[in-house]
């Protein structure tokens, strides 16, 4: 999981074109959407097309995406989780 | 004397037929016309509703959006004497419905995309019904349609014409279905404005096009009386409505005052009512905020056309028109089950009723926002003395040329030296938060580094007016680009939202909270000419200053095709100038617009050029230079048209071709208005510019010629 969650910091840097952020600057618990992190509902379906491209995973809804995408670790957790049932 | 502005004629197709007719009928019996798309093959297996236009014969190479336009312009001067004296289109898409079939196919042939620019849909019905006079493009998303008709009645109203063809129009294509679908926009069961259940909205194509004609009275012909016309920007977001709806209720408020008419007044509320959940609550509370207990009637009629995108609002204006001239309230179709969150209560069988007035609405992509006021021709009075456009007095200036920015650009002129040339990527935007401009590409980014400089130096901007020939280069292909390689299995949204043509203007606008109109045009090389004289229709909005900027982004795949001729000859070239304007200032350097006709159609273009210019004496008079420039695409008619400029003139002063210096892009005119206006605080152009050692405009002004397919004229006056 530790390996995941790494590896996300880095896509998701790399999709949101985060320059001046690095994958130790991100906390994997904290909230990875809103003023602090400055993103937003475009960065987070930015990511749902990079998810469903990269892992083969759909996040095709609202609902779904507020919990999914409430930090890092939820975001790979669930990647884990749906990669794993396939 | 009292210019009201009655709509004299209307045209209209969509997925419910064709004709005005057609669709009282269908509206009448609630008919819906969203089917699963039939018209390109979609890579989900289930094809998404659409509000498609099913019996529709492809007219040779002839785009879609083209042909759409044309049929609605058609019908709408019908029973017209003669040629509009005006044109102002709304289009989001333009040609791309052929464009992305093209880049599909990798097709490399540039004739092929000739009709790829946003512009050019209008260009194609100037050319088709022979109008002789301005052309105008605007593209502001889904608010295009209804700020070409607010456009077009400014045009009425300050006397610069007396007729004028007004709407909007797109074509379904695959940049707006994958697009909307990548946002997570797209109900799956179709739209259903205002429904608790909803979940987003139908992409849907079509083309409404209005005679707008000036009268003191209203005459046996009119239909309805445009009444009043409201515009604001939300400085809020690229894509979502700001949650309280303030824009909207900012837009419609201004719209009732335009139109002299209290909210008690409005019988109708046609809704922007797209179907999708942000859009829907903010607008409702917009609309609750407004109207209170006095809550007229209200529909959406998104759930049986689809969401027309460019051409919505002016769609929502003729179904006003038929509801005004037939007592006809149209259904909300999709809505069943109210949603207490907002607290409407929508028209849900269609009704029989007297209609006097209607506010429609149209929303789009940056925050855009669009009110119009239609009454009946007899039972509404409008009194509207004719407005005086004064000059613009120039408060702050930016440029960006392949020099740099201004002192560098006139360095290397004063050197002797062009400044053509592409900007170095990483050399735009360097002052401005990373944050801000990391889902920023180039032509956003250049547009943001303008408005910045010319801001710092003039304060900030009521209003924005943006000009630009070629949109978004960069987000336009590179999201076909992702989802062709993807097989048509993904695209990135921040692309989709940043290739709309408005989505630079719309950025520019959230630092500085510009919320006053934000209108972006989009005719070729005639763009900066275009947002100028929109500036001056909209100066009576705000006393206070406005922000007009015209720019262009080079595309070393796209530009070649879209724009073969600008590129066939010596180095690329891009850039823009930015220019920070107080309205009705008599003191300091001032720019004014001063003419604007499409001279293909008119063989006595240039004496009346010279006529609105007072004549050559006064030429001679007051202007030290000409700079004249001609797109490389109109060499040989520009040329001519110079010639004759020149003979008829006996112009003794000097006569400098911008677009040597320059370099070929759209927006060249933006630029060469930045130079002239530096030589005029230099008092002195460039000898090499000018041919002339130390040639000063010893206090008088330049005068701007932009030949070709239009001639423009505008000055700048110390």
């Amino acid at each position: 999981m530790e390996e995941l969650i790494q590896e996300m910091k880095v896509k998701i840097i790399e999709t949101l074109s985060l320059l001046d952020t690095k994958p130790d600057d991100i906390d994997a618990e904290a909230p990875l959407v809103g003023p602090e992190t400055g993103l937003d509902s475009i960065d987070v379906l930015e990511l749902v097309m990079m998810i469903e491209k990269d892992y083969g995973v759909k996040i095709d809804n609202k609902e779904l995406g507020m919990k999914v995408f409430a930090s890092v670790k939820a975001l790979a957790e669930y990647i884990h989780e749906k990669k794993t049932v396939h | 004397m009292n210019r009201r502005v009655f709509i004299a004629g209307v045209g209209i197709i969509s997925a419910l037929g064709r004709g005005r007719r057609a669709h009282a009928e269908a509206l009448a019996r609630a008919a819906g016309g969203v089917k699963p798309l039939s018209l390109f093959p979609a890579s989900h297996p289930q094809p998404l509703p659409v509000g498609e236009i099913r019996a529709l014969e492809q007219a040779g190479t002839v785009p879609r959006t083209h042909q759409l336009a044309l049929i609605a312009a058609r019908e709408a001067l019908d029973h017209a004497d003669g040629p509009p004296d005006a044109i102002v289109l709304g289009v989001a898409g333009g040609g791309m419905s052929t464009t992305e079939v093209l880049l599909k196919e990798k097709i490399g042939d540039p004739s092929r995309y000739r009709d790829h620019a946003a512009g050019s849909v209008a260009a194609h019905i100037a050319r088709a019904v022979g109008c002789r006079g301005p052309v105008l493009t605007v593209s502001t998303a889904c608010s295009s349609g209804s700020v070409a008709l607010a456009m077009a009645m400014e045009m009425i109203r300050s006397g610069r014409a007396d007729s004028v063809l007004a709407g909007g129009a797109d074509a379904l294509c695959r940049l707006t279905y994958y697009g909307f679908h990548a946002l997570q926009l797209v109900d799956p069961v179709g739209a259903r404005p205002l429904d608790r259940n909803r979940r987003g909205m139908t992409v849907g194509e079509g083309a409404a096009m209005l005679l707008l004609t000036a009268a003191d009275t209203p005459g046996g012909d009119a239909l309805c009386e445009l009444l009043g016309a409201g515009l604001s920007c939300d400085a809020y977001h690229p894509a979502a409505p700001q949650p309280q709806g303030l824009g909207a209720l900012s837009a419609m408020r201004q719209a009732l005052d335009d139109a002299g008419v209290k909210p008690s007044e409005i019988d109708y509320i046609h809704l922007h009512g797209t179907g999708t959940i942000d859009n829907d609550l903010a607008e409702a509370r917009a609309v609750n905020a407004l109207f209170g207990r006095e809550m007229p009637l209200l529909s959406s009629t998104k759930g049986a056309t689809g969401h027309t995108l460019g051409a919505a609002g002016a769609m929502g204006a003729v179904i006003a028109a038929i509801g005004v001239h037939e007592g006809l309230v149209p259904a909300s179709r999709g809505y069943q089950n109210p949603d207490p969150e907002l607290n409407l209560a929508p028209v849900m069988a269609p009704l029989q009723t007297e209609v006097r007035r209607v506010l429609v609405n149209a929303f789009g992509f940056g925050g855009n926002n669009a009110s119009l006021v239609i009454g009946h021709p007899v039972q509404c009075r409008r009194i509207n003395p004719v407005r005086e456009t004064r000059p613009f007095s120039v408060r702050g200036m930016a440029v960006l040329t392949g020099a740099g920015d201004g002192p560098a650009t006139m360095a290397r002129l004063f050197a002797g030296d062009s400044v053509k040339g592409v900007l170095n990527y990483e050399a735009l935007a360097t002052h401005l938060p990373q944050r801000t401009v990391r889902r920023l590409k180039r032509l956003p980014r250049m547009v943001l580094t303008l408005a910045a400089a010319a801001v710092a130096a003039g304060g900030p901007p009521h209003a924005i007016f943006l000009g630009t020939g070629w949109g978004p280069l960069s987000e336009a292909y590179d999201f076909l680009t992702k989802l062709y390689e993807s097989g048509e299995q993904f695209s990135s949204p921040t692309d989709f939202i940043g290739s709309v043509h408005n989505a630079p203007a719309g950025q520019a606008a959230m630092p500085v909270q510009a919320t006053g109109p934000n209108i972006t045009l989009s005719g070729g090389d005639y763009s900066f000419e275009q947002a100028l004289l929109t500036a001056s229709l909209f100066q009576h909005v705000s006393a206070r200053p406005i922000l007009l900027v015209g720019a262009d982004e080079h595309h070393p795949a796209f530009a070649p095709l879209i724009e073969p001729a600008a590129v066939r000859d010596g180095p690329p070239a891009d850039g823009g100038a930015a220019f920070l304007l107080k309205p009705g200032e008599t003191e300091g350097m001032r720019i004014s617009s001063l003419f604007f006709a499409h001279a293909r159609q008119h063989p006595q273009v240039i004496p009346d050029a010279i006529a609105h210019l007072g004549g050559a004496e006064r030429i001679m008079d007051r202007y030290a230079a000409i700079f004249f420039g001609i797109p490389a695409a109109y060499e040989a008619s520009g040329r001519l048209q110079l010639r004759e400029f020149l003979d008829a003139v006996r112009f003794g002063g000097a006569v400098v071709d911008y677009r040597r210096w320059t370099g070929e892009f759209a927006s060249a005119s933006a630029v060469a208005t930045f130079l002239a206006a530096q030589c005029i605080q230099h008092d002195e152009i460039p000898q090499q510019m000018c041919g002339r050692e130390g040639y000063s405009p010893d206090g008088r002004g330049i005068l701007l010629l932009n030949l070709g397919e239009f001639v423009t004229a505008l000055e700048t006056v110390p």
